[in-house]
Order: C-alpha cells, then structure tokens, then sequence
C-alpha cells in the first residue's frame, strides 16, 4: 500500500488531542494504522500534550482528593475501562474492515443511482457519529454534495481522481467545505470508501433526492 | 501520611516522574503515587476545567485519571513516552469516554485500542520529548496560547474566533501560522 495523501497536522493535532468528533475519529484511524509518518507525527502530538499539561498551572483540589482515591484503591473496585467487551470486525460483503471499524454496524449496500451504492456506517457508542460508506463502478462521478464542516475519506478499495490528485487505498482525502472537488472513480475497477463529516451533510441533485429519506439527512 | 497540596513541593524532573510510576507498577508504592498525584492532580483540573468543565467534574475526572494511573501503571514504558505525555493520553481518553457517555447515559465506557509501538518508535521516544518541549518553547507567546487552546477545548475555531472577537479568518491564519512554525521547528531538530 503505497500512501500519498494525509491529514493535515492541524487534523493529526485534534486526534492526538482528542479534540475530534467520533466520525472523523474512527476514519482518520483507519488510515494513521497503516500510515507509519502519520503514527509519528501523533506521537509528537501526544508528547505536546504531555508538554502542554506539565506546563498547565495547578488549581488546588478537594482536601480529601487524595485520600478519595486511595480509598478507591482499598476498596478494589472492579475495573470499569478495560472490561469493554471485544468488539468484531466489521465485514461488508465479506471483506474485512480496517480495525478502526472494529464493533461498528456496518448496513447493507443501498441502490441510489446508477452504478451507486451506500451503506451506513453505524458506531454503538456514538450513535451520532456520521459516517457512511460508497461503493462507485469504473468512471463514474461520487455522489455530488456539499458539507459544511470539513470532510475525510478513506480509501478502502479502487482509486478516484480529483482534482487534488489520485486517491488509492489507505489514501485519506481531507477536504474543507470551501474546496470544490468532483472525484471521478478511475476506470479500471469500482472505487469503495469510507467518509465521515464534522458537519452535517448536504446532497444537491437527483442523488441528494433519493438520499434524503434513506438518511434523513 | 501524604499532603495532597502541591505548592510546598518542587515540580520533579521528567526521570523522577518516569520513576515514580515505575514504583507504582513495581510495588505499589503509594508514597510515589501521592507524589504523582500531588505533580499532576492539581494540572489534570485545570486541564479539565479550560475545556469548560465544571469544577466537581474536573476533580472527578483528576481521580479517574489518577486511578487509571495506579491500575495501569505496569503498561507504561518509559523508553516509549514521557511519564506526563502517558497521564496526558489517558486524560484525553477518559474525557472522550465522558464526553460521548453525557450524549449516552447508557453506554459502558470502552477504551479506544492502543497500538502497539514498533521497535524502531520505541527508541526515538524519549528523544521525541525533549524535541517537542523545544518547539513548543521555539513558539511566540500567541503561538503557543494556540496550541494550547487546541489540547484543552473542542471548541472550533468559529467559537474562538467569537470568544476572542477576532474574525474567523484571523484565528484559521493564526493558527495556520503557528502549525507551520510548529512543524519547522520539529523537523528542524529531526
């Protein structure tokens, strides 16, 4: 997998920092699993988190802060952040996702135009994350929209070409809402991907038509 | 006993702090771990309360942090991170468990997956702290408040922008501004 495209380092910040919604989350760690500069360049920015903390001045705590958790040590109370239950790998058309996905519901491929299919990507502990997959034929355009906040897909199959270049698989495309872009799939094989919005999403034309009630979006 | 008031004691060393949480892991040393949490409880609440916690929040949140601290103390690797970047990570993850419980009442709290370091991650670790703390303090005084901002609060930059009376665009430039010298820095010193 040779990967070309990035997130920004402002977008690679607000991961390390924690900052990001669910959606946008799950899809860039998609691609930071398989991107060796982008794992780097997250380390960084948890260790400036670190920094950032440290430098963080105090603000005194209760009395009895410290004696409160060591009372909790005593008591031994079951752990409650790691007993979170294995979650599956999520599988469309029996082919395995990445394990950012792992424990999502992941929907059924809907019709929605010509050569056109979407599935809901559906998080269990975020139920308003938005993200969704698509699944183009050879040549054709993606799904004409407009968001208002910035948008990432992660390529998982196939490739497209924008005018901001070609996107292959573990490729993540990051696009403000002020970028005009038609991504058309290249020829030789269908194009599947993932993409997850911090805004809501907005379809124009015949495809925004049939989406509306599907997503209610 | 321990004091939990963190203002008679001189701020440790990044080996000292590496160190304690060794103790914890190794005996359960709890004279370490009230020094830990004298170092970093009383950070951890203002860390919390910038990103416009309450007060009681905040401090419950310092003590699930510094219980995690206490339990998970045998994961941490000092050749990997900093002892402050390790409790900052699992600040972070909590508050993110938080945030999407408060939207979910019902939900259990699950821990986002660790990767696992490769060999060659693990050895630039330390070396990556002390590059880090550099460029942070290569930044101007605005730069740095910046990115600070950007740790503490999921503010967007529209909501600063009007918290600040600033226009949007000057905030997306500034912070623009402050990455690129950011990223400078870091690979300056690579």
């Amino acid at each position: 997998m040779t990967i070309s495209h990035h997130p920004t380092d402002e977008t690679l910040l607000r991961y390390a920092a924690g900052t990001l919604a669910t959606g946008p989350r799950i899809v860039l760690e998609a691609h930071i699993a398989g991107c060796k500069a982008c794992r780097a360049r997250v380390a960084e920015f948890e260790a400036l988190g670190g920094a950032v903390l440290e430098d963080t001045e105090p603000t005194p705590l209760a009395a009895s802060a410290l004696a409160d958790v060591l009372a909790l040590i005593d008591a031994g109370e079951p752990r409650t952040s790691t007993t979170a239950q294995p979650h599956k790998p999520a599988e469309i058309d029996g082919v395995r996702l990445p394990d950012a996905f792992r424990g999502c519901d992941i929907g059924r491929w809907r019709w929605i135009g010509p050569g056109m299919h979407m599935s809901r990507v559906r998080v269990p502990q975020d139920p308003d994350a938005n993200i969704i997959m698509l699944k183009v034929g050879p040549g054709r355009a993606l799904p004409d929209h407009g968001h208002v906040g910035t948008e990432f897909t992660y390529i998982l199959s196939g490739s497209y070409t924008d005018r901001l270049g070609q996107f292959r698989p573990g490729d993540i495309a990051e696009v403000d809402e002020d970028v005009e872009h038609q991504p058309i799939v290249d020829p030789d094989q269908e194009c599947i991907c993932i993409a997850a919005m911090e805004g809501r999403m907005r379809f124009n034309g015949f495809i925004g038509r049939m989406l509306q009630p599907i997503f209610g979006i | 006993m321990v004091k939990a008031d963190g203002d008679a004691f001189p701020v440790p060393p990044a080996q000292e702090l590496a160190r304690l949480v060794q103790a914890v892991a190794a005996r359960g040393d709890r004279e370490a771990f009230a020094a830990l949490f004298r170092h970093f409880g009383p950070r951890l609440k203002t860390f919390f309360m910038r990103g416009s916690m309450s007060s009681g929040l905040a401090e419950d949140l310092v003590q699930e942090t510094m219980l995690s601290v206490w339990r998970k103390a045998s994961y941490y690797d000092p050749a990997r991170a900093g002892a402050g970047t390790w409790v900052f990570t699992i600040a972070r993850n909590l508050r993110i468990d938080h945030l999407r419980r408060q939207r979910n009442p019902a939900d259990l709290p699950s821990d986002p997956p660790v990767m696992p370091p490769s060999l060659e991650e693990e050895l630039i670790g330390v070396e990556r702290e002390e590059r880090v703390r550099e460029a942070l303090a290569g930044l101007s005084a605005e730069q740095q408040a910046i990115i600070r901002l950007s740790y503490y609060s999921e503010k967007s930059q529209s909501e600063i922008a009007g918290e600040l009376g600033i226009p949007l665009g000057t905030v997306k430039s500034r912070t623009r501004l402050a990455m690129n010298r950011l990223r400078a820095l870091l690979e300056d010193e690579t």
